[in-house]
């Protein structure tokens, strides 16, 4: 039986890759799970907890907000830059595709402490402006969720960039022009025949960094000045500060399950399986 | 096991005097002293086989491990001929009670804190102070427990940059809390400890009172309103370097800090941008315990203690990484130029209250989640 044994080869090639996910993540995830409901005490305990807890509260709608300008953000620049490298930087596209990836080379934390850098009180930001005469006393653009979400639209752009950029790149030029010559705008042919096409892409940039956003640490640690508490880092405080293991898997479990719901969400509206499977 | 005793702040002054050793003020000597003073040396592998004759004192690792070594260990071995090992790997509460239970006792001597002292004592894992050979009146009083007996100080302070400040500079906890006549950034820890007790203050509740007022539930939630009512000016520090960065960089003109890091800004900032001031502030011990039938045995272990209460080599230890002599005749022998800065000098003592480890013990894990609500919500 030839189908058989083919089957079985691909089962092999996966094999060693599924093997790390289930030793190394699967495995540790359900120990997480089983640590939220049996510590201190086997029940629902901490999910009680939990969910009467105002900070607990307070956290996710900042995680969940956070997030969204996140990705709104990324989305509005990122699509900018794919547009034109996709379409008109035609002998400088390796150049500014490799711009693009460049950021992954240097790590988030010196990414994030170059953020403090620019936008402390007497950070080269506030420097500049007062140096300029255009404001007296220094503006907070850090230690707040504003310096919180510039630094991690920064990160982030990339994860936005490169879906949309390899969707707008399968998209025919000739739809465009096809538009164009029967009279249409400029505009118009980008609103009703191009801006379409892309939409695939920008729902993948979407939720990879919408998805990436909601477990984010570094950045929110170091930028927020403890007032921008991410679930991330609330559950760090319970692990490391509390020693409390109980809640703080208890709200990683929380935090997952959120994360598939937006998913499922998404589901609804967006055909997944096209969207992150079959880049067109 | 509740751990009440805060570890952090100890490993945080280890820290500071690695930053010292490496801009040169500690000679790898003084280094090693400060680590010792600290109770933090080497974790030697070998600690199965250590001679009788041979004491190993335990404190938290990084600079502050040297410290300690030198400064008492080394001075011990010098007058004595018994070797003084330090071990820095952090003997915390559960670490002792593990090792006195499985009978292989390997540490003589661990630098430890009131609220653990106190719980080791109930559980019967460690032995009595012989204040006959130790002697009560050289350690603060409150510092001396039956199972244990102060090792050094540090403090809760408040910290400013008079010139970030146009000279206008806040003078107590409720000149803290006022916004208007004092505006710009405040730092607080990411914990209440040391913080909470700066808000009571600022409700008007009188220093001595400060625990008393935080007897109730009430109490703590109008503490906690303070910070509610800051919070749009409030950054938050969570580590001792993170406090320091936070006025390094002039992000925050005020701010409640470790008195240790205080000790290391004064040489940092400009002159005329930093000060430190103790009034209300919070000073929080050291506390050394011996673990039962530690193998040096009792007897050359409070021989060891008596010698790190001798005023001299606590001094040095403040020179050299900011904590603050727990014996009260050392004040007098502080250089003057630091004594502003000594978190146990009659001056300062006179204006702090000892922080409370049993308050901790009852309160803290329901206070901090109020806290960070009241911060982020």
């Amino acid at each position: 039986m030839p189908r058989v044994t083919e089957k079985f080869s691909y089962w092999m090639l996966v094999l060693p890759a599924l093997a790390i996910m289930v030793i190394f993540y699967i495995v540790p995830v359900l120990g997480i799970w089983k640590i939220a409901f049996t510590e201190p005490v086997t029940g629902f305990g901490n999910f009680e907890k939990m969910a009467a807890s105002s900070a607990v509260q307070t956290s996710f709608i900042i995680t969940f907000r956070v997030a969204a300008v996140t990705t709104v953000g990324c989305l509005l620049l990122g699509y900018i830059v794919a547009y034109a490298i996709s379409n008109y930087a035609s002998r400088l596209t390796p150049l500014m595709v490799a711009l693009v990836i460049l950021p992954f080379w240097v790590s988030v934390l010196i990414r994030s402490f170059s953020w403090i850098v620019l936008l402390g009180r007497s950070g080269i930001v506030n420097d500049a402006l007062r140096d300029a005469g255009l404001i007296e006393a220094p503006l907070k653009l850090m230690h707040n969720e504003f310096g919180v979400v510039i630094a991690m639209i920064h990160v982030m752009l990339p994860f936005a960039v490169l879906p949309m950029l390899t969707n707008m790149r399968g998209i025919s030029g000739a739809y465009v022009q096809a538009a164009r010559s029967l009279g249409a705008s400029e505009w118009y042919a980008f609103r009703n025949v191009y801006f379409p096409q892309t939409m695939p892409g920008v729902m993948s940039g979407a939720l990879l960094v919408f998805v990436l956003s909601l477990g984010f640490y570094v950045t929110p640690a170091l930028l927020g000045g403890g007032r921008v508490l991410m679930i991330s880092e609330y559950i760090t405080y319970q692990i490391q500060e509390f020693l409390n293991w109980g809640l703080g898997s208890a709200l990683s479990v929380a935090l997952l399950v959120a994360t598939a719901l937006v998913l499922l969400v998404a589901a609804r509206f967006v055909n997944l399986r096209a969207t992150l499977l079959d880049r067109k | 096991m509740t751990e009440t005793t805060d570890f952090e702040a100890k490993r945080d002054i280890a820290e500071i005097a690695v930053e010292r050793y490496k801009q040169g003020r500690l000679t790898r000597r003084g280094f090693i002293a400060a680590m010792g003073a600290l109770g933090i040396l080497p974790a030697l592998g070998s600690r199965a086989t250590a001679q009788a004759k041979e004491i190993i004192v335990v404190n938290w690792g990084g600079t502050a491990k040297d410290v300690l070594q030198e400064v008492l260990c080394d001075t011990y071995t010098a007058e004595t001929g018994i070797p003084v090992t330090v071990d820095g790997s952090g003997p915390s509460a559960g670490k002792i009670r593990a090792m006195v239970d499985s009978g292989a006792v390997v540490w003589d001597l661990c630098d430890s804190g009131a609220g653990s002292a106190i719980i080791l004592e109930q559980q019967g894992v460690t032995q009595p102070i012989d204040y006959s050979i130790v002697d009560k009146s050289k350690v603060l009083e409150g510092t001396a427990y039956n199972n244990g007996v102060g090792n050094y100080v540090y403090s809760y302070v408040l910290a400013t940059n008079p010139k970030m400040l146009g000279g206008n500079v806040p003078q107590t906890w409720e000149d803290v809390w006022n916004v208007k006549d004092f505006p710009g950034m405040r730092t607080f820890r990411k914990s209440v400890r040391g913080m909470l007790e700066s808000a009571t203050q600022a409700r008007g509740v009188p220093l001595a009172e400060v625990y008393d007022a935080l007897g109730t539930e009430d109490g703590i939630k109008a503490s906690i309103a303070k910070f509610r009512e800051l919070r749009e000016n409030i950054i938050v520090w969570g580590s001792g370097s993170d406090s320091q960065n936070l006025f390094l960089q002039e992000e925050v003109a005020i701010g409640n800090i470790w008195s240790t890091r205080a000790h290391l800004l004064k040489d940092q900032m400009p002159e005329g941008s930093f000060d430190v001031s103790f009034q209300g502030g919070v000073i929080a011990p050291g506390i050394w315990v011996v673990p039962k039938d530690n193998p040096a045995g009792s007897d050359e272990v409070m021989k060891f203690i008596a010698h790190g209460q001798k005023p001299e080599l606590q001094v040095e230890w403040l020179k050299k990484i900011g904590s603050g002599p727990i014996n009260p005749e050392a004040a007098a022998m502080v250089p003057p130029e630091l004594a502003p800065f000594n978190p146990s000098s009659p001056e300062n003592l006179a204006t702090q209250i000892l922080y409370k480890d049993e308050w901790y013990a009852k309160n803290q894990v329901s206070a901090e989640e109020l806290y960070v609500d009241a911060l982020i919500n």
